[in-house]
């Protein structure tokens, strides 16, 4: 049994229908990522996994069936969903943001110990932790984002589009960091990137969706050598 | 001079009020992004069933809680059954919504109330003979009550924003309502609670003002008080409970002076200040005095 079990998972919004049954599974302390064109459903895969909109089709976590549209389910479940554009409360501070992250935690000396961890891993914010989120820069936002997801001590973290709008060297260090945590905590995570050279790097497997369904899936390194994924995402 | 302290007495009771409608009026806009064009028809319902009560010898007080905790009920079922299933459809389908709320609300007053105008009992003693001399005006305990049980209610509000983890993830739910659900705050509870609190804080307002002047309950009378508090929310900033707690202050003693002082206002236009006070603002600074403008790095 895998720690995140989708199958046959269909999702859209209103009428139209983005996912025409997905399946997909991400073990215990493995990274897998998911690549795609603009408009392939990678975002509204992680949408429906996380809860956020409704879909049917079964998403299982520890073997455990996760209700659809119950957002706060999911989080119960030991799944955090980093949002494409990171989603940080721009009017709260930084430690009030990493406190929302805590939100269904009740242990505040845990807590506590958790967001001094998390200002040693971004230095970067522990520096600002009275500052409103909303004037951090793309980056520090999104090691915000990261941290807050990290907050609720996940079993599975999903991260849609970490590099989006970041620059390189950035982008270069959250993954830096993404591996680190994967490392250290053997926390399993589900990654959607547009920059499938370093996304692939950090993955042990990896999902290819075309218009909202599967068409190649594999260990990371044979995606990378194969020419469809060549062609399409690394240019080469 | 005298006279002059019997307005702003006046005019920081009246003020006290709009603070507090405005101060819920926030709430819900912080929550769901609208203007609850029912929050003083909320208050009304709530003020008639608290003066229903009086009239049933059952003391003030009790009257007012009783008041309180409908209003609660009757904010977090609003929420819940009528403005949750329409808001994803659209802002503008909410707003009718409310609007019809509006009527029913003001419709039910009349049909289980009357349409006659009453006078209700007040909380604190009212009687023409208590009052302290100020300089020679005349400063009634009625109004001190009002003052100090409003700033209790601002105060206790602003303790459980900025001092609780409820607060805290109020604030959260206002700001970015998706990423809240993603930290697994329960959303709809959250915004439940929220307008269960501002039709509360409305109905202690419509208690505490009501008996100010006689023959003052009536189905007309939370019409203006909206009116008045829509202005001070919006000249605070809508998004900022602090700058519609001041505004609504400023608003209730500009209301009593500015007629008093500038002869051509008189009684009649008293309304239009506030109207002029919401179109200025919206045009020279639309964020409020102490709103946010919508700043963020992308």
């Amino acid at each position: 049994m895998s720690l995140l079990e989708v199958t046959n998972l269909h999702a859209g919004y209103g009428p139209a229908e983005v996912l025409h049954g997905i399946s997909l599974t991400v073990d215990a302390a493995e990274v897998v990522v998911v690549l795609g064109a603009n408009g392939a459903g990678k975002t509204t895969t992680m949408r429906a996994i996380a809860g956020l909109i409704g879909r049917r089709g079964q998403v299982t976590v520890a073997g455990q069936s996760l209700p659809p549209g119950a957002p706060d389910a999911a989080v119960a479940a030991g799944l955090s969903l980093v949002p494409q554009g990171r989603g940080t409360f721009s009017k709260l501070t930084v430690e009030e943001n990493l406190q929302v992250g805590a939100a269904r935690r009740r242990d505040r000396a845990g807590i506590r110990t958790d967001i001094d961890r998390w200002y040693d891993v971004f230095p970067a914010l522990a520096s600002r932790t009275s500052q409103a989120a909303g004037t951090l820069s793309g980056g520090e936002q999104q090691m915000l984002a990261v941290a807050r997801a990290l907050m609720s001590r996940p079993t599975l973290l999903l991260c849609d589009e970490p590099s989006l709008g970041l620059a390189p060297l950035v982008v270069r260090s959250v993954f830096e960091i993404l591996r680190q945590i994967n490392a250290d905590e053997g926390m399993a995570m589900l990654i959607v990137e547009q920059n499938a050279e370093l996304a692939l790097n950090l993955a042990t497997r990896a999902y290819l969706l075309e218009v909202g369904e599967v068409v190649t899936s594999g260990a990371a390194a044979t995606l990378r050598d194969s020419d469809a994924v060549r062609r399409a995402y690394l240019g080469y | 001079m005298q006279i002059f302290l019997d307005r702003l007495f006046d005019g920081i009771s009246n003020g006290a009020i709009y603070a507090a409608l405005a101060l819920a009026l926030v709430m819900v806009y912080r929550a769901t992004g609208t203007i609850n064009f029912a929050q003083g028809e909320m208050a009304l319902f709530t003020t008639y069933l608290a003066w229903g009560l009086t009239t049933k010898h059952i003391p003030v007080a009790v009257c007012l809680l009783a008041a309180t905790a409908a209003g609660f009920v009757l904010g977090a079922a609003s929420e819940r059954f009528l403005v949750r299933p329409i808001e994803k459809r659209s802002l503008l389908a909410t707003l009718i919504v409310l609007l019809g709320l509006f009527s029913v609300l003001n419709a039910s007053d009349g049909l289980i109330w009357g349409k006659g105008n009453q006078s209700m009992a007040s909380l604190f003693p009212n009687k023409l003979s208590s009052y302290v001399s100020v300089f020679g005006a005349r400063l009634y305990w009625a109004n001190i009550g009002v003052w100090l049980l409003v700033a209790a209610v601002v105060a206790g509000m602003f303790a459980v924003f900025n001092g609780t983890r409820l607060g805290l993830h109020m604030r959260a739910t206002a700001n970015n309502r998706e990423s809240a659900a993603l930290t697994g705050i329960p959303v709809g509870r959250i915004l439940m609670l929220g307008w269960g609190i501002s039709a509360a804080i409305g109905a202690i307002a419509g208690v505490l003002f009501t008996p100010l002047t006689p023959d003052s309950l009536g189905l007309g009378e939370m019409f203006p008080l909206l009116i008045y508090a829509s202005a001070a929310a919006l000249f605070g900033g809508l998004d900022s409970p602090g700058g519609a707690v001041i505004a609504g202050l400023i608003i209730g003693i500009i209301e009593v002076m500015l007629p008093a002082y500038v002869p051509v206002i008189g009684g009649q236009l008293q309304e239009a200040i506030a109207f002029a006070a919401i179109v200025l603002v919206l045009l020279l600074r639309p964020q409020g005095l102490f709103g946010t403008r919508e700043v963020e790095r992308v």
